[in-house]
């Protein structure tokens, strides 16, 4: 008998792939035009009808890291008196949200195939 | 006082990164909290509620605050992080200690080869000692700011510095007086000797203010740059937070507490 197939080259790493989720929250939210951190929040939240909601200021520390990672772009500007930072998407961030969307588009789709086969057995 | 302020200033406490980074985080915050609510309020929220919901959404919680200093710790500090304080100060202090070394070594060796040490003003030593303790200080105090990235309470370093780069000087000037008024004496005493006393004295006289007038000058300069950067990352934490950093220039008190040395005293924050 031959052994079933492993399900991927890797292993599914749950904590990572809920950190890309929310990294493509915020590259979703950037999409259209720049934003400011709190719009990015206000963005996020509105589009999934209040499923994603940034708490904590756990927003920055994200935007912060994706700065870094080239994702995407902070710039600060100067408007009635006042300094603000505003985000906007990459070259390379854009393409990582259109290769990351289509790889959870099939996570999800495999993990609703086994949900609604778990629900269309008898209890 | 923007509404926002004790939380900012709150955060200001608790976030250890180095203060220009800790300024752009906090800035982008105060901005960012201030437009939520703003936009929030538009919507009908009635304002306390606004700010409420604004701060609790944006204003970071201990898991976020730790997430942000480890983002934005510096490079020492990362490659550092293993060693526990007391030896890192220690192999701090030692790696300084060589350097002057190295410098005084260096410094000794070029001397002892160069002929015009040969009539050298006894003053000179003082001068070029005095110029090794300024590298020291200046070495410290670049090291301090611009590596390890720790900008609390460098005014006691920058005094040593003005303090040194003064006595450099006053040292110089005194000693080439000093020089002057022995060759007169000598001078009177023995008139015949002046051809050959004034070829000595010159080119040691002219040593002697040209070493102390140029590290009085680098020392100078090594004050003024970290003062005044400091001088506007204090203007900018003013600005934001209601209070200049305290202890940045020279000659502000210094903090009670080392623990936390930049904690204003008189804030009225109980959070």
């Amino acid at each position: 008998m031959s052994k079933p197939d492993p399900p991927g080259d890797q292993e599914f790493d749950a904590q990572g792939f809920a950190r890309g989720i929310h990294e493509l929250l915020v590259l979703a939210a950037l999409r259209e035009e720049p934003r400011h951190g709190y719009q990015i929040a206000l963005d996020v939240e509105a589009q999934s009808n209040g499923v994603f909601r940034f708490r904590h200021g756990t927003l920055y520390p994200l935007l912060h890291r994706m700065e870094a990672n080239g994702l995407i772009q902070g710039r600060w500007s100067s408007g009635a008196g006042r300094r603000k930072k505003v985000y906007s998407l990459t070259d390379t961030g854009r393409r990582h949200l259109s290769g990351e969307a289509d790889r959870v588009e099939d996570i999800l789709a495999g993990l609703m195939r086994m949900l609604r086969r778990a629900r269309e057995l008898p209890a | 006082m923007n509404a926002f302020q004790p939380t900012l200033r709150r955060l200001d406490r608790d976030l250890t990164v180095p203060i220009p980074n800790r300024l752009r985080i906090l800035r982008e915050l105060e901005f960012d909290l201030e437009a939520l609510s703003g936009e929030l309020e538009a919507r009908g929220v009635p304002p306390e509620q606004a700010r409420a919901r604004a701060l609790d959404a944006l204003v970071p919680d201990g898991a976020t605050l730790r997430e942000l200093d480890r983002l934005h710790a510096s490079h020492y500090r990362r490659l550092t992080r293993h060693f526990s304080p007391g030896r890192l100060r220690t192999i701090e202090r030692s790696a300084l200690a060589l350097a002057t070394a190295v410098v005084l070594f260096a410094e000794t060796f070029l001397l002892l080869r160069a002929d015009w040490l040969r009539h050298a003003s006894p003053f000179l030593w003082p001068v070029l000692g005095l110029g090794t303790l300024l590298f020291a200080a200046i070495a410290t105090l670049a090291f301090r700011l611009w590596v390890k990235r720790d900008h609390q309470d460098p005014a006691a370093n920058l005094r040593v510095i003005l303090f040194l780069s003064g006595l450099t000087l006053a040292t110089g000037i005194f000693g080439a007086l000093a020089d002057l008024l022995r060759l007169a004496g000598v001078l009177q005493a023995e008139p015949g000797l002046a051809g050959s006393l004034l070829l000595e004295w010159l080119p040691a006289s002219s040593v002697l203010l040209s070493f102390s007038l140029l590290l009085a000058l680098a020392g100078g300069l090594a004050w003024f740059i970290p003062a005044h950067w400091l001088a506007l990352v204090s203007g900018a934490h003013a600005e934001l937070l209601g209070h200049p950093l305290p202890n940045a220039r020279p000659g502000a008190p210094r903090s009670l507490d080392p623990a936390r040395p930049h904690q204003p005293a008189s804030l009225g924050e109980s959070s």
